[in-house]
């Protein structure tokens, strides 16, 4: 017989007057590795406040391993043994692994620490998983699938039985997050239940034994691991995509064999060791980290620290700080890190493009023909609205606009699909497109294929700091991965890629 | 005071206020006591004031605040449709004939008579009503026979679907069947509306080897399968193109038992599919609400509020749904052998 381990029973929730989750069910079973896929990202905040702590609910019910802890009748404000594990890491950076897994437990009464003893209690659940961590290591010292690994251990020992995994790929490389679907399968087996969120139905599918779809707040759909999933996935955006992708192939066949834009030559930085790049104008790049040792370096050259050997060159000239603005950086998750709310709308789409036009914070009319231009593109009204007020597909536009006005020959963009909704995944698209048809270079920074590949014109992809593989856009089929829409790579290069093995 | 009297918040009030009032004729004692003994200070007069109102306030809150809101929740939900079971659940009431009068109201809405309009599903009581059952049986059997005489097989094989089917609608009028009774009605259901749809139509039970026994044990209120599968086959597989694949899952999970009823059909869009739930989440709503049988979902409410009614709110019927891909409808109920187990007995009749 199975168990039980999460129910939410028609849970509706309200923050505010605003309803966040509507009729929610959602049912996991004991040892299943349940899959959510939010289409949009509406109330899926709302869902992980709720699973760790039993907040009042408007109406609905909840019980964890088949007891009631929530419901509408009697909101009791505890706390559910329940571990959220996400790209913001939750233990002591500046302790241990053993002190984060034992010490920072909740029924840890102690009072003297003996380090020996809890790295022998540690080893066996190293061991079980096939995993080596130093005990003793700091938690600030470890690469983000170590972390990742301390994080589940930490939840395993501290005895909860439902851990929630979310975005997970995308702050993970490939090989590694193989190695986690086996440790994650291992936990399973043992009865420890999953909640699996990624942003990609294909992702989700790998692993997961049942894989929900989450639109506006509300479970619309559940398909087994068995189940054929439907052509019309991930929902209508499938088709428009397919035509997208197909004239993209178009595009790359007319413009070959230009010069570069930037280049990095035989550069060497920290964990960069002896890296080769090169992009041409209008021409996306995607750069896959492997191990995740790559950006932070990457970013901090580009903002103008001195490499320590090798050279970057931007439109055949050394890059330095002065230079700055030839190359364009879209941040991660950039609706935290690149709009400043104190400022006007206005303020913030021109605050990047004054190497080009000095007087445009003195002079009115500049900024009045900037207007006039850019409202068809981004709207009439957005001008005259608060950055609270805007949507968050006005605040993508604002900010790839930003960028599109400051001109540079070459974008960086750090995981751009990473945390988007499926509508905002495709507007992203046609953002970089809008890039490309400037003749400005696209370099997509990813760990997660995902999305990304859709646009590319070549993929390199880069382990311990350094290009381990190249591969042209006819070549993705040879790509050993489970990428979503490979398909139409698959469709229309395999019998080139057939003619070409004979 | 009687101690079933502080339940009510009209007598916490009398009692705070009579407090509040003790507490000013203390002070004042207090204040007269120290005014005349010129030598002591203010103080001590003052921090007891203070201490007595703390105690005041936090009681008003624990006692008469919290408790009303609490109340005025419950009473905004049941109006919103939410509910029906909690008017006269809360432990505090605001006055003793307010708890009869809730009390009252509780008795209608579990009544049998309320589960019984509920139990409608009008064309099989139609039937009942003006049907003689046997003299339909009969009629139905000597179909059967000039069928097998003149050699329609198929025809024979209808007729006798069809009795079968008739016989479990309109003779057995208990309330609750067994989940194998209730799955071969649908079988039978299934098998007259092959007749129709021929190939078109597939239906496959599942149901784990090592909990069938149990499962096909379990009690459940009559028709509930039936008229979902019905459902499932007039508005999602058969305004669709080519086969329509109709699933039915049976599992146990824990004290409950899961029955999903799925088809691969037109489905719905978001917005009808959160309606669709919203009507069975406000089962209040559409025990009061005379809605027209011919409305689409109308066998959805109806089963779900005979859940309700007989098990309690946290059981029912969730439906998950999307366009072209098809419909799940998702039936929760709790996992009993016994009719004894039922909680709420007197709804049965």
């Amino acid at each position: 017989m199975k168990k039980e381990m999460l129910r939410m029973e028609r849970i509706t929730y309200r923050e505010q007057g605003i309803v966040r989750l509507d009729n929610f069910s959602m049912t996991i079973l004991s040892g299943e590795i349940f899959g959510l896929v939010p289409v949009n990202h509406y109330g899926l905040e709302t869902l992980l406040k709720l699973l760790k702590q039993n907040l009042p609910l408007h109406y609905g019910y909840v019980y964890y391993r088949e007891k009631e802890v929530n419901s509408w009748k009697k909101p009791i404000n505890t706390v559910n043994r329940i571990s959220v594990i996400q790209n913001k890491s939750c233990l002591a950076e500046d302790l241990t692994v053993a002190d984060n897994i034992f010490v920072l437990r909740g029924g840890f009464k102690k009072w003297l620490i003996r380090p020996s003893l809890l790295k022998k209690q540690l080893s066996p659940f190293l061991s079980e998983i096939g995993i080596e961590i130093d005990a003793d290591a700091y938690v600030e010292a470890l690469t983000a699938f170590q972390r990742f690994v301390v994080e589940l251990l930490k939840a395993v020992i501290a005895g909860n039985q439902l851990i929630v995994l979310k975005d997970i790929s995308t702050f993970i490389s490939e090989s590694e997050l193989f190695k986690l679907h086996e440790i994650i399968r291992y936990y399973a087996r043992r009865g420890i239940s999953f909640l699996y969120i990624a942003s990609h139905f294909e992702e989700a599918r790998q692993i997961c034994d049942r894989t929900a779809l989450m639109v506006n707040g509300q479970i619309t759909k559940c398909f087994s691991a068995e189940d054929t999933p439907p052509e019309t996935f991930p929902l209508q955006s499938v088709e428009d995509y397919d035509k997208w992708v197909r004239t993209q192939f178009d595009r790359a066949e007319e413009e070959k064999g230009r010069h570069a834009i930037f280049e990095i030559k035989n550069l060497f930085y920290r964990n960069i060791s002896n890296l080769n790049i090169r992009v041409s104008p209008g021409e996306c790049l995607i750069v896959q980290d492997l191990d995740d040792s790559l950006f932070g370096d990457l970013i901090k050259l580009l903002e103008g620290e001195k490499p320590k050997g090798g050279e970057i060159l931007i439109e055949g000239e050394t890059y330095s700080r002065k230079k700055s603005r030839k190359i364009g950086i879209i941040q991660e998750l950039p609706l935290e890190t690149m709009i400043f709310p104190h400022m006007s709308y206005m303020d913030n789409l021109c605050f990047s493009m004054d190497h080009r036009l000095r007087k445009i914070w003195v002079s009115r009319g500049i900024r009045k023909s900037i207007m006039q231009e850019y409202e068809k593109l981004l709207g009439e009204e957005v001008f005259e609205k608060k950055i609270s007020d805007l949507t968050r597909k006005e605040k993508y536009d604002l900010i790839y606009t930003r960028i599109l006005l400051q001109k540079p020959g070459v974008v960086f963009c750090v995981q751009p699909f990473k945390g988007a909704e499926v509508d905002i995944r495709s507007h992203i698209w046609e953002l970089l497109e809008r890039f490309q048809n400037k003749g400005i270079a696209v370099v997509i920074l990813a760990v997660n294929l995902a999305d990304s590949l859709a646009l590319a014109d070549r993929l390199v992809r880069v382990k311990h700091g350094k290009v381990q593989e190249v591969y042209d856009k006819k070549e993705f089929i040879k790509l050993p991965v489970n990428t979503p829409w490979l398909y139409l790579y698959q469709e229309k290069y395999a019998l080139e890629f057939q003619n070409e093995k004979e | 005071m009687n101690r079933d009297k502080i339940r009510f918040l009209s007598y916490r009030v009398l009692i705070l206020g009579l407090g509040t009032g003790l507490l000013l004729l203390v002070l004042l004692l207090i204040l007269l006591f120290f005014a005349v003994s010129a030598e002591r200070t203010l103080f001590v007069p003052f921090f007891i004031g203070t201490a007595l109102t703390i105690l005041l306030i936090w009681g008003a809150v624990i006692w008469i605040i919290k408790p009303y809101y609490r109340m005025e929740n419950n009473f905004r939900l049941f109006l919103e449709g939410y509910t029906t079971s909690n008017v006269s659940g809360n432990d505090e009431q605001i006055t003793p004939s307010g708890e009869l009068m809730a009390e009252r109201l509780q008795t209608i809405m579990n009544s049998a008579e309320l589960l019984n309009m509920n139990k409608r599903q009008a064309q099989y009581l139609a039937l009942q009503n003006q049907i003689n059952p046997h003299f339909l049986y009969n009629t139905l059997e000597s179909i059967r026979s000039e069928a097998l005489l003149s050699g329609l097989v198929s025809v024979a094989d209808m007729t006798e679907a069809l009795a079968g089917f008739f016989r479990y609608t309109i003779s057995k009028v208990e309330n609750l069947v067994s989940v194998e009774e209730e799955l071969q009605n649908c079988e039978t259901y299934f098998k007259i509306q092959q007749y129709r749809f021929g190939e078109r139509l597939q239906l496959v039970v599942e149901c784990e080897e090592e909990d069938k026994e149990e499962i096909y044990r379990c009690r459940i209120p009559k028709l509930t399968m039936q008229p979902i599968l019905e459902n499932s086959i007039i508005h999602g597989t058969e305004c669709k193109l080519g086969v329509g694949h109709l699933k039915i899952v049976l599992e146990k999970i824990g004290k409950r038992l899961m029955i999903r009823i799925s088809d691969d059909g037109v489905g719905m869009d978001t917005k009808t599919l959160a309606d669709m739930n919203e009507k069975l989440q406000k089962s209040a709503k559409a025990f009061s609400a005379q809605e027209s049988e011919t409305k689409g979902g109308i066998a959805l409410i109806n089963v779900n509020n005979r859940i309700h009614l007989l098990f309690g709110e946290e059981y029912g019927l969730h439906v998950y749904s999307m366009p072209d891909v098809g419909t799940d409808v998702e039936i929760i109920l709790p996992a009993i052998s016994s009719d004894r187990e039922i909680p709420n007995k007197e709804a049965l009749g």
